[in-house]
């Protein structure tokens, strides 16, 4: 994958997006409620490193997802996991449905 | 030849808690060593240098009425000091002692022939037991030591012993090899962890010292000779001009330092346009604090590759198996300061493992959260980087992506590139002081006596040792003046007194023994009108150079006479039942 610098900023122009302190450990995917497939903590790496390939090839999962906060309040390096959700959900919106802000 | 009264010599024998009597059988030892001549007494201990062991071992010499004593157990390296200690407390004098060595010797080396390990330690013991019996009380020289230090290296662990040093009335002569002091400090920049300015840390240094009426500064300075010994050192520098002076000081500190490992060309694109080592971008920040440029091009990302030149092989006489220990922390806190500077530069850390230890965890968590991004490569799996178009084209596969190859297109790619002992080997070759594997300057004990060297009153501080930072070097700055001081204030030093002596009486002035010592010991006196050899126990370091090569058979080492060293090659020819 050819990492895009600049794509982290124009997804936080969709809300707040944080997820450096992550430290890859998994609890998230272990607790997931729906089982989703990909890793939140993949995801978000892809966010950070910047690959907006691998981030619209998940757009299902990004939407299945119920914001139950289950892996977010079990997250041991307190990532805001939810919020980085919506954020993409709004990123995705913009870029691949061209869906304007309300 | 008269007969000497019989010695009564008192014999403790160690099983080291079985490192020595799992392979030798002490006891047999034991039996056998007692029906020598001169022996009145005989133990076997578990644990020799154990206190309690000592203890009887002190009851035993004075209830036995003994006048020499051996124990026979580790080299002497580790416990001659203790047992001659212990000889002393005992009422004798501590050059009445033997250590013989039947661990290392016999039962660590003999590990598959027990019955010939005992038959080694018997003739080993014999021999100790021959050479004591030869022994006569020997006292220590007691010389003056000078309260000057010569301290080589102007870095900050070199100016930062020249001020302690001087805070505690010790005069010192400060060397700096380089035009200017401060070393890699100066050009540094921000330094961790407070993120003081290295140019601004240095600058005030060297303001003090220059204000110091017991400092004297020498810039563009080498070392170029050195005799003497602790308490008194006869150094001689040259100053730029080519003048050679003279220095009389009691004791020296190493502190000069590291280099920067500097990659071979094409390692990791080293060599391409935009590939900079971890120094090199430390100096262009120094150089412009507000604007992060390369070449007149503004950067907007970077790649770091960590580790480079540290924690692998390297070759046999540079092992860098070791890590460098402020590179982790040193980048970690310039991404910060990137991040200050320009919040959206987006900056790649390209890790193997990232040892922020300590304190300075906080540093990575703040780089971190600046939103620098760390991925993580296996040693066998290094980033590669090349160039296309002019472009830099950095591929690492990422270890917390389960190995899946990312690609960077960076506008700067930094090496962070360790620390590496100083090429030049003067100081070493000057000074006669070891140099370790990884080619930096060996302490005696890596815990316990960190800061000295195997020569007396000269001592290393800072990176000169390994890889240290800037806090790191200081601290053992500090404890190498301390070393020095303690030496120094107490006003004298106590000599070993195992020197060379010659017998005037045989002498006949040949020279041979003057070319042989490599210390300037010998000294031509007059000897009832005749011109003799005389040793210089002050100078002397009792290594016996010029003992084989009198023809008179004049010269010889106190406690290594040539009666007590044949002795124990009787002894050890001797039969064994």
């Amino acid at each position: 994958m050819r990492v895009d610098p600049q794509f982290l900023t124009r997804v936080r122009q969709g809300g707040e997006f944080d997820a450096s302190v992550c430290m890859n450990c998994g609890v998230c995917t272990a607790l997931c409620p729906l089982g989703v497939e990909l890793l939140p903590r993949r995801l978000f790496r892809y966010v950070l490193l910047g690959n907006p390939d691998a981030v619209r090839e998940q757009t299902e999962t990004i939407f299945s997802c119920l914001l139950c906060h289950m892996c977010e309040s079990n997250c041991p390096a307190g990532v805001h996991i939810t919020e980085n959700v919506r954020t993409l959900r709004t990123h995705l919106n913009r870029e691949q449905y061209h869906l304007a802000e309300a | 030849m008269t007969e000497e009264p019989p010695r009564r010599i008192g014999v403790m024998i160690c099983q080291c808690g079985g490192n020595i009597s799992d392979y030798v059988d002490t006891e047999k030892v034991r039996a056998e060593v007692a029906k020598q001549g001169d022996v009145v007494a005989t133990r076997v201990e578990m644990f020799a240098c154990s206190d309690s062991a000592q203890e009887s071992m002190v009851q035993m010499i004075r209830e036995k009425k003994l006048d020499g004593v051996v124990v026979c157990s580790c080299s002497p390296k580790l416990h001659l000091s203790t047992f001659r200690a212990m000889t002393q407390r005992g009422g004798l004098n501590p050059y009445e002692y033997t250590q013989v060595n039947i661990r290392e010797q016999c039962s660590w080396a003999h590990t598959h022939d027990k019955p010939a390990a005992t038959e080694k330690a018997l003739r080993l013991v014999r021999a100790g037991v021959a050479k004591t019996a030869l022994s006569t009380p020997l006292e220590r020289m007691r010389v003056e030591t000078i309260p000057q230090v010569l301290v080589i290296g102007a870095g900050i662990a070199g100016l930062r012993a020249a001020l302690a040093l001087s805070d505690l009335g010790i005069s010192v002569h400060l060397i700096e090899k380089a035009p200017e002091p401060g070393g890699h400090v100066a050009r540094w920049g921000r330094v961790f962890p407070n993120d003081k300015d290295g140019r601004g840390l240095i600058d005030t240094l060297v303001r003090e010292v220059r204000a110091r009426e017991n400092i004297v500064l020498y810039l563009g300075t080498e070392l170029t000779e050195m005799s003497g010994r602790i308490g008194s050192f006869r150094v001689k520098v040259r100053t730029p001009t080519a003048e050679t002076i003279s220095l009389n000081v009691g004791s020296i500190v190493v502190a000069t330092g590291f280099e920067t490992y500097a990659p071979k060309p094409g390692e990791l694109g080293f060599g391409l346009e935009g590939v900079v080592t971890l120094p090199e971008l430390k100096e262009l920040l120094a150089t412009n604090p507000s604007r992060l440029e390369y070449h007149g091009k503004a950067v907007r990302s970077i790649a770091y590759v960590y580790c480079v030149g540290s924690r692998e092989e390297g070759s046999e006489t540079n092992l860098r198996t070791y890590c460098s220990r402020y590179c982790c922390s040193a980048t970690s806190h310039i991404a910060t300061v990137i991040t200050g500077m320009d919040p959206g530069i987006r900056q790649f850390h390209l890790f193997r493992d990232i040892r922020t230890y300590g304190k300075y965890e906080a540093i990575y968590e703040r780089a971190l959260r600046g939103g620098s991004v760390f991925l993580r490569f296996g040693e066998e799996a290094p980033p590669s980087v090349t160039s296309e178009n002019g472009q830099l084209v950095v591929k690492v596969k990422d270890r917390l992506m389960a190995g899946e190859e990312v690609e960077l297109r960076p506008d700067l790619v930094v090496l962070v590139t360790g620390m590496v002992p100083r090429e030049d080997g003067e100081v070493a070759r000057v000074l006669k002081i070891p140099i370790g594997k990884d080619g930096f300057f060996h302490e005696i004990h890596v815990k316990l006596r960190p800061v000295e060297t195997v020569v007396d009153g000269v001592f290393i501080a800072g990176a000169a040792q390994g890889p240290k930072n800037l806090a790191e070097s200081v601290t053992s700055s500090m404890a190498a003046v301390s070393k020095a001081a303690a030496l120094l204030l107490k006003g004298y030093v106590d000599l070993d007194p195992m020197v060379a002596e010659v017998n005037p009486d045989l002498c006949a002035w040949c020279d041979a023994c003057t070319l042989a010592c490599p210390y300037g010991a010998v000294e031509k006196v007059d000897h009832g009108g005749t011109a003799v050899a005389r040793i210089n126990g002050i100078l002397c370091k009792g290594e016996g150079a010029c003992v084989p090569v009198c023809p008179k058979q004049a010269v010889s080492v106190k406690g290594y006479t040539n009666d007590q060293v044949r002795s124990m090659i009787d002894a050890l020819v001797q039969e064994v039942a």
